[in-house]
This record gives structure tokens, sequence and C-alpha cells, in this order.
């Protein structure tokens, strides 16, 4: 058995979860103190990815990076290399729709940290970024390990706009969702059923860590 | 304390279920796609039926994708010989139209882009072709439609420089998108390549992406995803793509369009009337217009 679709998948699910985590945080830190209407507004730009069908967000990723679109073109002439149909074209596609995941969860942990926490350490002469390393963000650690588990796990399952973005070619932009796909439509069943059992396997331990991380933080709270 | 992980633990169920939310219908979407039209068009069909007293009839067409913009302007063209008689197509890889048939689709007319998926559904083929034992082909309806050309389509400019099907043998090439083997025109592409000798060392290099219809191998040419495709003359013609070497019948063989009536049909009559009409010199005319020509 070829093993290459496990191997791009966690790769793409790996690096796709990193990018998400920070821009994740941030967006949620920042977004959390502007106004009320700004707020609104990109929340809803940002919470959208999850929303709409994949296929969607495909599209609109296409419209900017394909070979003959604008940041497409824009790299192929400035780096030489083309961000579709490329193993990490997959990345792109994953860390967009499993953005919002990240960001939701960072978001709720953050609003329901205790302020007075934060100006207590300021009144102590802490700066900003060690009060943001050092106690907002453990303080609200669990909900951010959760948003990273549950965009982990996302990223993993990513089908529609890496299909559309990275295609399918066998040794190079096949991940376990798209080789599933190819390996029903042209009838081979049983090895279909393979990667449908790893696939299942992989996303029953990712939910089990979160469940586990909810009980440690029970646990915690009593 | 308390209050921060109950909204943590929210959060985090209310992502997880907008992660299964979305699994789920994923997964419906594939498989129940033509189910979900069907059930759509059914109830239309009792909507008229009961409103009109003349009796208007809707016929389901299933076909190949490549017939895409032909047959939909040849619906507008019975419009008026046949007011009454409303076409409504789903359009799609001919393997994807004989697996929807076979597992119950409403379906009156089938046309296959080869006859490999004809035959499936057919009892007066070859066992060792219809290999099930499906019996969905009206018998004595069966009939030869159009013939296509399966051709090696770039880009526009032609980023990689490539001209012929030899040439996918050289280092000029970096991806090219064929259909699976499921889709017809993949098969033929792979007959091509196999006669040419590359196939093998395409796939050890990894130069081939696969899409699961023409329709998409098409697209992915035309965004210049790939630096050329195996397609048919008459998608390459409605996309305007550069068509830079065409297959002989010794590389693939004849590409026939087989097309016939189903037996589950409840309107066999009116799909039988437009079959006929498919192989009038109107009709003809409109096929040849994009490329294909008509089946002898």
């Amino acid at each position: 058995m070829d093993w290459y679709p496990l191997y791009n998948s966690l790769r793409i699910a790996l690096i796709s979860s990193v990018i998400v985590f920070f821009t994740g945080i941030f967006a949620a830190y920042y977004i959390a103190r502007l106004n009320r209407v700004v707020k609104g507004i990109l929340d809803v730009i940002l919470t959208l990815p999850m929303v709409l069908p994949p296929t969607v967000v495909g599209y609109f990723l296409l419209l900017l990076l394909g070979a003959r679109r604008p940041v497409g073109m824009w790299f192929q002439e400035q780096f030489g290399i083309k961000l579709v149909m490329t193993w990490y074209s997959g990345i792109f596609a994953s860390a967009v729709v499993a953005f919002p995941l990240m960001y939701r969860t960072a978001r709720g942990a953050f609003e329901s940290f205790d302020e007075t926490l934060a100006y207590s350490g300021q009144t102590l002469g802490l700066s900003n970024t060690y009060i943001f390393w050092r106690i907002r963000m453990p303080a609200c650690r669990q909900g951010i390990l959760a948003g990273a588990v549950l965009s982990f796990a996302r990223a993993l399952g990513e089908y529609g706009a890496t299909s559309m973005l990275a295609g399918y070619t066998p040794g190079k932009t096949a991940t376990i969702s798209t080789t599933v796909y190819q390996l029903w439509r042209t009838d081979n069943e049983a090895l279909a059923f393979q990667w449908v059992v790893i696939n299942v396997m992989i996303s029953a331990v990712v939910l089990l860590t979160v469940n586990m991380l909810e009980r440690k933080n029970r646990k915690e709270g009593r | 304390m308390r209050k921060r992980f109950a909204a943590a633990m929210m959060a985090a169920m209310m992502a997880v279920g907008a992660l299964s939310g979305c699994g789920g219908s994923q997964k419906t979407s594939h498989t129940q796609a033509a189910g979900t039209a069907q059930e759509g068009t059914e109830a239309e069909t009792t909507e008229t039926e009961s409103e009109s007293p003349k009796e208007s009839v809707e016929l389901i067409v299933f076909a190949a994708a490549s017939m895409t913009e032909t047959l939909t302007e040849i619906a507008k063209m019975y419009k008026e010989v046949r007011p009454e008689v409303e076409i409504v197509y789903t359009f799609d890889s001919s393997g994807t139209l004989k697996t929807q048939i076979q597992e119950g689709a409403d379906c009156d007319i089938f046309i296959s882009a080869a006859q490999k998926q004809m035959n499936q559904l057919d009892m007066a083929a070859d066992p060792s072709v219809n290999t099930e034992g499906l019996d969905f082909v009206l018998e004595g309806s069966r009939l030869n439609l159009v013939e296509n050309k399966v051709v090696l389509a770039v880009p526009q400019d032609n980023p990689a420089g490539i001209s012929s099907y030899e040439d996918l043998g050289t280092d000029k090439l970096n991806l090219i998108c064929l259909g699976n083997d499921d889709v017809p025109v993949g098969a033929y592409s792979i007959e091509i390549l196999e006669s040419l000798g590359i196939l093998e060392q395409l796939e050890r290099d990894a130069k081939i992406t696969y899409g699961s219809n023409v329709k998409e191998v098409t697209t992915q040419v035309k965004e210049a995803s790939v630096d050329c495709g195996i397609i048919y003359a008459t998608d390459a013609f409605s996309a305007g793509l550069t068509v830079v070497d065409q297959a002989d019948e010794d590389q693939c063989g004849q590409v026939i369009y087989p097309a016939a009536v189903l037996n589950i049909s409840k309107h066999q009559e009116e799909a039988q009337a437009f079959l006929d009409y498919l192989t009038t010199a109107d009709c003809a005319a409109v096929f040849e217009s994009v490329g294909f020509s008509m089946a002898k």
C-alpha cells in the first residue's frame, strides 16, 4: 500500500494548523478590542469559510491563486513557483477552511478571560507581551488547545477546496480524502475502505484528545 | 474559573457540531445529488400535470458532460417542435451517470460518451462487460448517435510548448490532466499513452493529475493549472482551447456516443420521439457545429 496520501495529509494538516494557530489567536485577540460595528463585519468575514461549502472557498482561492490570476501570476513572475496543483496548494485550502474554528474558539476563550488579571499585571509594571504570553494564554489554554485540535481535524478532512486547488496527482498532491474519492470513483472499493478506516481512526483520536482536554479542564474548574 | 471552562467547552462543542454537520452533508451530497435532483423534478411534473389539461411531459436525460452545450441548444429547439415536452438534463461523466442509474435514479434517456457504460446497463451486451447483469436499456432503442475525437489541448499561448502526443514523454511536460479511468475520455487517454509506451513513466514521475469528468480537465487546462490535457475535440472547441494533436483511430479506437431509452422510463414514447429527433438534420447541424460528426 502506498502511504503517500497519509504523509501528505498529515503534513498539510500540521502546517496549516500551525499557521491557523497563530493567525487565529492574533485575529481573536485584536478583533475582540475593536468597536462593535467593525468587529461584527470582520467576524462575519472571518467565520464565512466555516459555513460556506468548501467548493465555494476553492472557487475564490482559484480566482486569486490560479496560474492566470493576480496573486498566482505575481508569484510565478517573482519566484517562478506555481501556487496551484502542487502539494502545498492543499495548505492554502485547509488553512482557510480551518481558520474560523481556531479564531472562534480562541475568541470565546479570550472573552471569558478575567481582565482584572491583565490590569493587575500592568500595575506591577509587566509588559503587554509578557501579560499576553504568561498570563492570558495560560489562563485560556484549554479553549485554545481545543481550537487547535479541532482546526487540525478539519484541515485533515478538507476535500472540496483541496481537490480544486491541488487536483489529484498520485504521489504528489493526493491526500487521504481525495484518494478515497478517486478510489471510489474507479471502483476500487477495498482500498477505499482501508483509507476510510485510517481516516476514521485518526479523527477518533483527535476527538478523544478534545474530550480529555475538557475533562482535565473540568477537574481544574473544581 | 467555572465560567471560563464552561465558555471554552461551549465554543468547542459548537465547533464540533459544525464539523460533523459539514462532513455529513458533504457525504450525502455526493451520493444523493442525483436523487434530490430527481425528487425535485418529480414534484414539478406532478404539479404541471395537475395544472394544465394538455398533458405535459418531463423527460429526464442523463448525458455525457461533453454534450452540455449542444444538447442545451437542442432542448431549446425541441421546445418549438414539441412545446409540451420539457427536457431536463443531468450532465456528468458517463461513469457517474451509469452508477446513478444503477442506484435507482429516475432517467428516461441515457447518452454515454463510450460504449462501455451503455453496455454495462444493457442485457443484450456481452456478460463479460455487463458483469452485474443490469437490465436498463429498452430493447430496440439503442443507437450510435455521434462520434468525437480525442485531442491534446493546451492553455492559451501554450507556455510549455507542447506540440504533439510524443512531446508528453519529454521534459517539456511537468503536469498533464487526464480523466480518471472511470471517465471515458480518461480511458481513451490511457490507451493513447499506453500505445506510446509512456504511461508508466508519467505515473512514476507523478506528472498526471486526475479529474473526475471531462469538464474538470478542460477547466484545469483553461486555467493553465496544467501544461496540457487530453479531452474531446468538442470540449476544446467550446472552451476555446488550442488543439495541438489529435488521436488516430488505431491509438484509441473510434469514440462513439451511444444513446438509448431506458426501460424504467415512464414516458417511453416521448423519450423515443426525442431520441429520433436527435438524429435529424437539424440536430446534426448543431452537433457538427462544435466538432462532433454523426455516427454512421
